[in-house]
């Protein structure tokens, strides 16, 4: 019993020297900590692997940004897990802007979720930056002042693919893809581009599959009796590789063209090691593999040292994002939303993958895209895009004067 | 309508099917024997997967394949037994909104046990060198892997006929799923009964797992797309009756690959639409449900 009361006792001494601790450390301090809020697929979903992977380049940027401090003061943040749900990611973000009092809030892969939160950011007034959503309405049709994307979207890929399958000598076109706003998003840009830069294009067919439909093999046998010259599949990462695995099953890439906009990506190439199929066309914007210079090598190495796997793009993306933050933070001066935002306007840093601007009128960050074929190499056990041929991101974003058309302004 | 094209994609959906009914059999022996709607029955499927892919990686070459495929269901079922003699055997007298709260919360953690074991990465499985590419099947291209799946199946499906049939803890199990109070009388030990049909229920979902596995992803989350499936599988079929599972598997699996191939535009809907139509017409499932 006795042991109990002095228990009790102790615990009440070391509750208020922790709170004694708080408020002198609060005290002390000039400047508060920013805080960023993080939402993202974390769990339930095969897109957690993007998720984790920004996370990591966020993480690891951080530690190098916090060391000197921004403003005197450190970057913090706290993560949400969405789960792929565009209704409870959405209250995750109604709870981080009013009980957290995030200054900002980054993340989100699914693109419906993304658009979701960021009509909510636009009404509470607090920026938000997105980092592996692709959709192109994001930072296009229903972009404003307050989101921002770090990542390549549908509407570069698109124009990327199309570039590439003009040269080709490819007709009868069937598209298919996951169904949600990614896979038509990728869908519609491609084939809208195509279309422009050859005309003499037609569409033979579209087959939609469920967003995380596990076996593609029916739809492949079916496209494949349609018989086109090419083939465009739209879709997220685990799709990917469900269509890389259902290529090989059932030989399709033998008979037909295969243009998958993110087949040439590490996470989805890795797991089918020497199994996946060459000659499948694919666009990226970021390879550990390439661009072949210092600053990359330097960036993989730091990244593998500290997750034990190389960085994927939504590393890339986490890692330039945080540097964003830290050096619009830095130009603003103050902790301050509206100032953060004027301040990352047109701003240029300087990534693993060379200079990269966000671009005032849109707030997209202009990224290049790597155009490569699947391909065995020997230093590797698995595929890697190879004969890469690099479109400048100004070649392959809309104009801005198309975005604002698009915005209806 | 190209024939050839229309025969090949009927037996590609019979091979989707016949997946669908090893995974969907066990839910509905566990929901017909225990009145369990066990939602964590995805997640076991799922395990089944990753454990196959673990196998296949410590094995080498395709004897790691047909090695998974026995041992990766046996470890799931040994994970159901300790699940099914620490947590179910306690709850079998509650409602179904508590059990379905159970399963649906016990399948949340698994799935973020499964991350912490596993990882979030794609995997891969590469299906045996005997079984990989295409062949010709009266001039329709069929790949290897889906006619095993379609060779499987119906020896699936007879090895539980023979077992609820002509052994006698099946037949007891059989007798408990239409009047477990009259199986009780008559001094069977219940409990002990219901412990071999969650195992024998969950095996079936390690076994899905297994063998579909080379045929997909193994990722996070395809417990979730499968097991929304199996549900209305067995509710077209008839809860609890096994050949129900069979028949919903069929018109499930086959729907969904011709209408992907006549009607591409809406493929997603119809093999619920069909699932909607049975339901129409015959609110308790196309053959006679035990519950």
């Amino acid at each position: 019993m006795k042991a109990i009361v002095n228990m009790r006792r102790w615990t009440l001494i070391v509750a208020v020297l922790g709170i004694l601790f708080i408020l002198w450390s609060t005290s002390a301090q000039a400047q508060r900590p920013i805080k960023v809020g993080v939402i993202d697929t974390y769990t339930g979903s095969p897109a957690a692997v993007f998720a984790e992977d920004a996370l990591n380049g966020f993480k690891l940027a951080l530690n190098e940004i916090n060391q000197k401090g921004v403003l005197g003061t450190k970057i913090e943040f706290t993560t949400r897990d969405d789960k792929w749900k565009v209704d409870l990611g959405l209250s995750l973000a109604k709870e981080l802007v009013m009980r957290e009092n995030v200054d900002l809030i980054v993340g989100t892969i699914n693109s419906s979720l993304t658009l979701a939160i960021s009509d909510y950011m636009k009404e509470e007034k607090v920026p938000f930056i997105v980092w592996i959503s692709k959709s192109e309405k994001i930072t296009g049709e229903k972009g404003h002042r307050y989101v921002f994307s770090t990542g390549e979207n549908s509407a570069m890929g698109g124009k990327a693919g199309a570039t590439a399958l003009a040269k080709k000598p490819y007709i009868k076109y069937w598209i298919a893809g996951d169904d949600y706003e990614y896979g038509h998003a990728i869908a519609e840009a491609s084939w809208r581009n195509l279309k422009t830069l050859k005309p003499t294009v037609e569409k033979i067919g579209e087959t939609w599959w469920k967003t995380g439909e596990p076996d593609l093999v029916p739809y492949y046998t079916s496209i494949m009796s349609a018989k086109p010259d090419a083939f465009i599949v739209c879709g997220g990462g685990a799709t990917m590789t469900n269509s890389l695995k259902a290529c090989k099953t059932t030989g399709m890439h033998e008979k037909i063209a295969v243009f998958m906009h993110t087949a040439t990506d590490h996470a989805v190439l890795k797991p089918l090691g020497l199994e996946a199929p060459e000659g499948i066309m694919g666009t990226m914007d970021y390879h550990f593999y390439y661009p072949d210079t210092p600053a990359n090598k330097a960036f993989v190495k730091a990244f593998q040292d500290a997750y034990g796997a190389p960085p994927g793009f939504p590393a890339f993306h986490g890692y330039n994002t945080a540097y964003f933050i830290a050096e619009a933070f830095k130009k603003a001066g103050v902790i301050d939303k509206e100032k953060f935002i004027d301040a990352l306007e047109g701003m240029v840093i300087d990534s693993p993958g060379g200079k990269i601007e966000m671009r005032a009128c849109d707030h997209q960050a202009v990224l290049p895209m790597y155009l490569g074929v699947t391909k065995k190499v020997p230093q590797y056990d698995f595929l890697i895009s190879s004969g890469i041929v690099t479109l400048a991101g100004k070649d392959v974003m809309p104009t801005c004067e198309e975005i604002m058309k698009a915005r209806g302004k | 309508m190209d024939f050839l094209a229309f025969s090949s994609q009927f037996l590609v959906g019979l091979s989707r099917a016949m997946i669908l009914f090893v995974v969907c059999a066990g839910l509905s022996f566990v929901l017909g024997v225990l009145r369990v709607p066990n939602i964590a029955h995805g997640s076991l499927y799922m395990i089944g997967a990753f454990a196959t892919f673990t196998l296949t990686k410590f094995i080498a070459g395709s004897t790691g394949f047909w090695i998974a495929l026995i041992v990766a269901p046996l470890l799931v079922a040994l994970i159901s037994l300790i699940a099914e003699r620490a947590l179910f055997c306690h709850l079998y007298q509650r409602e179904h909104l508590m059990l379905l709260l159970f399963t649906f919360a016990l399948s949340l953690i698994v799935g973020d046990l499964v991350k912490i074991v596993w990882g979030a990465e794609y995997r891969s499985v590469s299906a045996p060198a005997l079984l990989r590419g295409s062949l010709s099947l009266f001039g329709a291209s069929l790949p290897r892997y889906n006619l095993f799946l379609i060779i499987i199946g119906p020896l699936v499906a007879i090895a539980l006929w023979l077992f609820t049939n002509r052994t006698k803890i099946g037949k007891i199990s059989r007798a408990a799923a239409v009047d477990r109070e009259m199986v009780g009388v008559l001094g069977i030990n219940v409990s002990w009964v219901f412990a071999i049909a969650f195992v024998l229920g969950c095996y079936l979902a390690g076994l899905g797992g297994a063998l579909i596995a080379p045929t997909v992803n193994v990722t996070l989350g395809m417990d979730h797309s499968l097991i929304i499936e199996a549900f209305l599988i067995v509710t077209i079929g008839g809860l609890g009756n096994m050949w129900g599972a069979l028949v919903g598997s069929l018109i499930f699996g086959v729907t969904q690959s011709l209408g992907v191939l006549i009607w591409p535009q809406f493929a997603i809907v119809l093999p619920y639409a069909a699932v909607v139509i049975v339901l129409l017409l015959r609110p308790k499932g196309l053959l006679k449900s035990v519950w």
